[in-house]
């Protein structure tokens, strides 16, 4: 399973000479810095270094590149933790019960929780690389567009079960949210719903959606607060509570191993990522813990869960970059223009004949790690101070930095005006208890789901029968069914027994 | 001002349901006028008859609490909701922020946006506000310009060849 050759030359290629590691630390400070600024994703900070790597050997690229993922993953949660911004849609669940905990004065234990985990994902999902990079490969090709969209619908109706009070608003805003990304041009190349307006031809900008609706929208709730923590004792920044947090997340070692196992195998799939592992290891948590009901309300396993999974699903989507060529998501998809500038093509052939180089990345990720827990405990004391800054001067300027995001987003105005319109489609989502989680997932992955549908009926010629086919498809539509009803059926059956 | 009655409140519920239930029929509508083939509504089409399954039956969950007496619908209220006086003036000058993005440009709305906020929220220093909103608007609209590979709408930023 291991190339014992190869691995003795990748770590020749690593320790013999510093120069790889000193390109490392600036690497992951960026990745850190974009993460944590809404609407600097980390693709566009990989996208804007990217020509820099031309001056750089492919190894030194790739180490570069990746130290910006492990960085941009953990960065992410700074800005869902403070502000209930999700710095990247892989954040989106490290909000749920990160912000809350901020509310309540525990941003430093939340901000020490997430860390650990991220760290800790990060060196579990690349053990998990190491040891299973071929069998991963294999088992990517066995899903099919049919097994995605089931595992969308699944997703979907999970978080709006979860998130809302009341399963029948959660499907209503899961499924809103699943129409509003089909706006614009179709993949048949007709345009729907765009009632005239150009701007609509490509779409509602998912990222710039996402940021109205958890972000803008809740800072309008806030305006009236006078601190993001009203207890003016729990206002403090305290790095024996930072590094407490950091132990809190290692009391949890189940939760960290599901949410690293999710994140390497739903973000080896292509296209899904770490968008979804976060909140499939979330919802998972959620649904075996003893108290449920502390979730969403500051309970730090909430955080563990999704940052356990967003910082695997990094590995799990480089094993499909490098097995198979194809790359997960945007950051990924940068890597494989690196790969291109190179002259590099990643796939089974790449694995085979430049195993040391893949196993050089994987260990130089075990360094990236430890380099971030010194980063991390050394930047995280200056952003807690944000809990200091009195709300009046907090909420405009946030809500500006949502504004030059979106812009830097879109490249153009429909950006900001599409954090504005979803600012107050979310906070009309808030009051009336509908799920602004599951509309913001169903935008986010509706084209993917749409493809799916129509690249499954293309396969299927239209035949039903195919589903009968397809046993993954088949198991996960258990699982939706079980998630839905699974809890009345174990009632009703407990009923029975008892009468 | 008073919070609203918990019946306003459930009249107020069913409307935004109405809403979004005519919004999905609305969109519906669209799609297959635009296109009537079945991968044009291969997604629109299941998804839009479940949202209104979803609407119909919340309606009718929605039309039985109206009907139920007072007392119950008071103790069915566990959070207090927002008041929409209270976030009316914030939307409102957002909303005018970014719709006049394009004629202000990003420093100065940015500029007068921070500086209205800060006074309508009680910040009566006048040489501090508008030294905050300043250098916050300068700093973030500098950063952005030279940061992103297109340009900005600016209205005086424009003019410095740094960033132009």
């Amino acid at each position: 399973m291991i190339d014992t050759a190869a691995l003795l030359d990748a770590l020749n290629m690593l320790f013999s000479d510093s120069t790889p590691w000193l390109i490392v630390i600036p690497g992951i400070a960026i990745g850190l810095l974009f993460g944590a600024v809404p609407g600097l994703q980390i693709s566009m900070a990989m996208a804007i270094f990217l020509p820099m790597t031309l001056y750089m050997d492919f190894m030194q690229a790739m180490l570069f590149l990746t130290a910006i993922f492990t960085g941009g993953s953990f960065g992410g949660s700074i800005p869902a933790i403070l502000m209930n911004i999700p710095g990247t849609s892989s954040a989106i669940a490290t909000a749920f019960d990160g912000y809350p905990m901020a509310r309540q004065g525990q941003h430093n234990l939340a901000l020490g929780t997430a860390l650990a985990a991220s760290c800790i994902g990060v060196i579990i999902g690349y053990a998990i690389l190491f040891l299973l990079i071929n069998p991963i490969s294999k088992l990517v090709l066995k899903v099919g567009p049919l097994e995605m969209a089931v595992v969308i619908l699944w997703g979907i109706t999970l978080i709006g079960s979860l998130s809302s009070g009341s399963l029948l608003r959660g499907a209503i805003s899961g499924l809103m949210g699943l129409l509003i990304g089909t706006i614009g041009y179709s993949e048949a190349g007709v345009a729907r719903g765009t009632f005239g307006s150009p701007y609509l031809l490509d779409g509602v900008p998912a990222i710039p959606a996402m940021i109205g609706m958890f972000a803008a929208s809740e800072l309008f709730r806030l305006a009236k607060s006078n601190y993001l923590v009203e207890d003016s004792a729990a206002r403090t920044v305290n790095v024996r509570q930072i590094l407490s947090g950091f132990k809190r997340a290692t009391a949890d070692p189940v939760i960290l191993t599901r949410g690293s196992l999710i994140g390497v195998f739903v973000g080896a799939i292509p296209g899904v990522g770490s968008s979804v592992a976060n909140l499939l290891s979330y919802i998972f948590t959620k649904r075996r813990a003893a108290e449920p009901e502390s979730f969403g309300r500051g309970n730090p396993r909430g955080v563990v869960a999704s940052e356990a999974a967003n910082s695997t699903s990094e590995a799990g989507s480089m094993a499909t970059l490098l097995a198979l060529g194809i790359p997960g998501g945007g950051a990924t998809a940068v890597m494989l223009a690196a790969f291109a500038m190179h002259n590099i093509t990643g796939g089974p052939q790449f694995i085979r004949e430049e195993a040391d180089v893949v196993y050089a990345v994987i260990l130089a990720n075990f360094g990236q790690a430890f380099l971030l827990i010194g980063l991390g405990l050394l930047l995280i004391p200056i952003l807690a101070n944000l809990v200091r800054v009195p709300m009046n001067y907090l909420v405009p300027s946030v809500l500006s930095l949502a504004v030059f995001g979106s812009f830097g987003l879109t490249g153009d105005l429909r950006g900001p005006i599409t954090v504005l319109v979803f600012s107050l489609l979310g906070w009309l989502f808030k009051r009336y208890d509908y799920s602004v989680p599951a509309a913001v997932i169903g935008i986010l992955l509706s084209t993917m789901a749409e493809d799916s549908m129509i690249y499954s009926y293309q396969i299927s010629g239209g035949q039903w029968s195919y589903v009968l086919e397809r046993p993954i498809a088949l198991g996960i539509l258990g699982l939706l069914v079980l998630s839905v009803f699974g809890n009345r059926l174990v009632d009703a059956l407990t009923r029975g027994a008892r009468t | 001002m008073s919070s609203p009655t918990p019946q306003k409140e459930r009249v107020a519920d069913l409307l935004v349901l109405l809403v979004l239930a005519g919004l999905v029929v609305l969109y519906c509508a669209s799609a297959i006028d635009a296109s009537a083939h079945l991968l044009n509504l291969i997604l629109v089409l299941p998804v839009s008859a479940l949202i209104l399954i979803c609407c119909a039956i919340q309606f009718v969950l929605l039309i039985r609490q109206l009907r139920s007496p007072v007392e119950d619908l008071v103790e069915d209220e566990t959070e207090p909701k927002d008041r929409v006086a209270d976030v009316l003036p914030v939307m409102v000058l957002f909303s005018l922020y970014v719709l006049s993005l394009n004629w202000l440009g990003f420093d100065v709305g940015t500029f007068l946006f921070i500086g209205a906020f800060l006074w309508l929220h009680g910040e009566r220093r006048w040489l501090w506000l508008l030294a905050y909103a300043f250098v916050f608007a300068s700093l973030i609209s500098i950063f952005f310009a030279t940061m992103l590979p297109y340009p900005m709408p600016m209205l005086i930023l424009s003019h410095v060849s740094l960033i132009s």
